[in-house]
């Protein structure tokens, strides 16, 4: 569906209502966390700065303005269906944040964030297509069982993959930042493509890119606001719901494909879901130089970090860089799948 | 900052997805007559599950023997012999 001078902007309302939710409060909600004490040590530095954590729920309220305006504007249950899941995954974080759960609750507690996300399928039957459409090849045969059991697991996956993501200066928001603008790439190629397909999705995508580019004034290096579990496990949700409404599904698995990696090579070395703060051997450490070195412990888990830092060590803000050019590649590769399936 | 042989694992990896799809809409897809009968209908799907799952295998296996190719490489590099 071509969009008209109405609907662009009502999308630029939905991204930048979130975006100046979060510029504009993020300084006084730093302060009343700061003066609550609820700051973390920045380990990465030498000394340790104090940065305020958890900033979660303020991005958590920005993406529900944001959403909420998605929905008053096209009237559609997906964004609505999209904070849904975001509501339960920033939950389990914002439990996390206050009381640590457990390597393998979280997980499994994430599973609950799709809950919302189905029962909607209830009122709105279209919420998502139950098919996967692949580049070149087409789609694949509608079957809602299989489709509906993938989307559930689909989102303890990917919230996981975005929390473990969360180490360093500016590296959750600039990574959002980049996967959620090549999924708005895929869902606004999706809908040129399909004249039925609904602009709400394209709306509900814009948030997420608002709140992200908002969080990373404050989260860059050197970060002046952490997000903690709460936000990261948010962002992940977020992403996963808009890759399914959207029906990008190839696509915005690609566009991750760092984190992806990053998770598969934590839990494959470290032997299973462990909780970071419990991993026997860091992968990563600081020298006397101040810069980041990998640990030469071969028991030390391989996360993305560690294989880049293996090439040398590097400053905290170049080793964020680097982390930026893999997901630029990615999110390029996603760019291609993406006009390999819906541009013909 | 060397990351062209991580941006090479990053791409193997978008390829082998790619090769796989087209391998599972090739091969998999397609397999098997239109069933007659409720024995043959499992086998086929059994058989549909098996190299589904296979193709997932195969990807987590090349992703493994990439990382450890190039975490061995690195490390024979960084560790310092006991002549040095």
């Amino acid at each position: 569906m071509q969009p008209g001078l109405v609907d662009t902007g009502l999308f630029l309302l939905s991204f930048i209502i979130p975006l100046l939710f979060v510029v504009l409060l993020m300084p006084t909600f730093m302060r009343y966390l700061v003066r609550s004490g609820r700051v973390a040590n920045d380990v990465h530095k030498s000394p340790p700065a104090k940065v305020a954590e958890p900033v979660g729920p303020l991005l958590f309220l920005g993406a529900v303005a944001g959403e909420v305006i998605a929905y008053l504007a096209f009237g559609s249950l997906v964004p609505l269906a999209v904070i849904g899941g975001a509501t339960v995954a920033f939950a389990i974080g914002l439990a996390d944040d206050l009381f640590v759960l457990g390597g393998k609750t979280k997980p499994l507690l994430l599973l609950l964030a799709a809950a919302p996300f189905v029962a909607a399928v209830m009122f709105q039957p279209d919420l998502y297509v139950s098919s996967l459409t692949f580049p070149l090849l087409g789609t694949t045969a509608a079957h809602f069982t299989i489709y509906t059991l993938l989307v559930i697991a689909a989102f303890p996956i990917v919230a996981n993959a975005f929390n473990m993501m969360d180490s360093f200066n500016g590296q959750i928001s600039g990574f959002t930042l980049l996967a959620s603008s090549a999924l708005l790439f895929g869902v606004v190629l999706h809908a040129i493509s399909d004249p039925g397909f609904s602009l709400a999705r394209v709306s509900s995508v814009l948030p997420l890119v608002g709140v992200s580019a908002g969080f990373f004034v404050f989260n860059r290096y050197p970060s002046r606001a952490f997000d903690g579990d709460s936000g990261a496990l948010m962002f992940g949700a977020m992403f996963a719901a808009l890759a399914i409404t959207g029906g990008v599904e190839i696509a915005a698995i690609i566009a991750i494909l760092p984190a992806i990696l990053n998770s598969f090579y934590t839990l494959s070395s470290a032997r299973g879901f462990v909780e970071r703060r419990k991993m026997a051997a860091r992968p990563t450490r600081v020298g006397e130089d101040g810069k980041l070195h990998a640990s030469l412990e071969p028991s030390s888990p391989n996360t993305l970090i560690r294989l880049v830092l293996l090439s040398g060590p590097l400053g905290e803000r170049d080793l964020v860089k680097g982390i930026f050019i893999l997901t630029v590649v990615a999110c390029l590769l996603s760019g291609a799948i993406s006009i390999l399936t819906w541009v013909h | 900052m060397k990351l062209v042989p991580l941006i090479g694992i990053e791409v193997a990896a978008f390829l082998l997805i790619i090769g796989e799809t087209y391998l599972f809409f090739a091969a998999v897809v397609p397999l098997g007559p239109v069933p007659h009968g409720l024995t043959e209908y499992t086998a086929i799907a059994l058989v549909k599950v098996g190299l589904t799952f296979g193709l997932g295998v195969l990807w987590l296996v090349v992703m493994v023997s990439l990382t450890r190719l190039y975490v061995r490489s690195k490390l024979k590099t960084l560790t310092p012999t006991s002549s040095s």
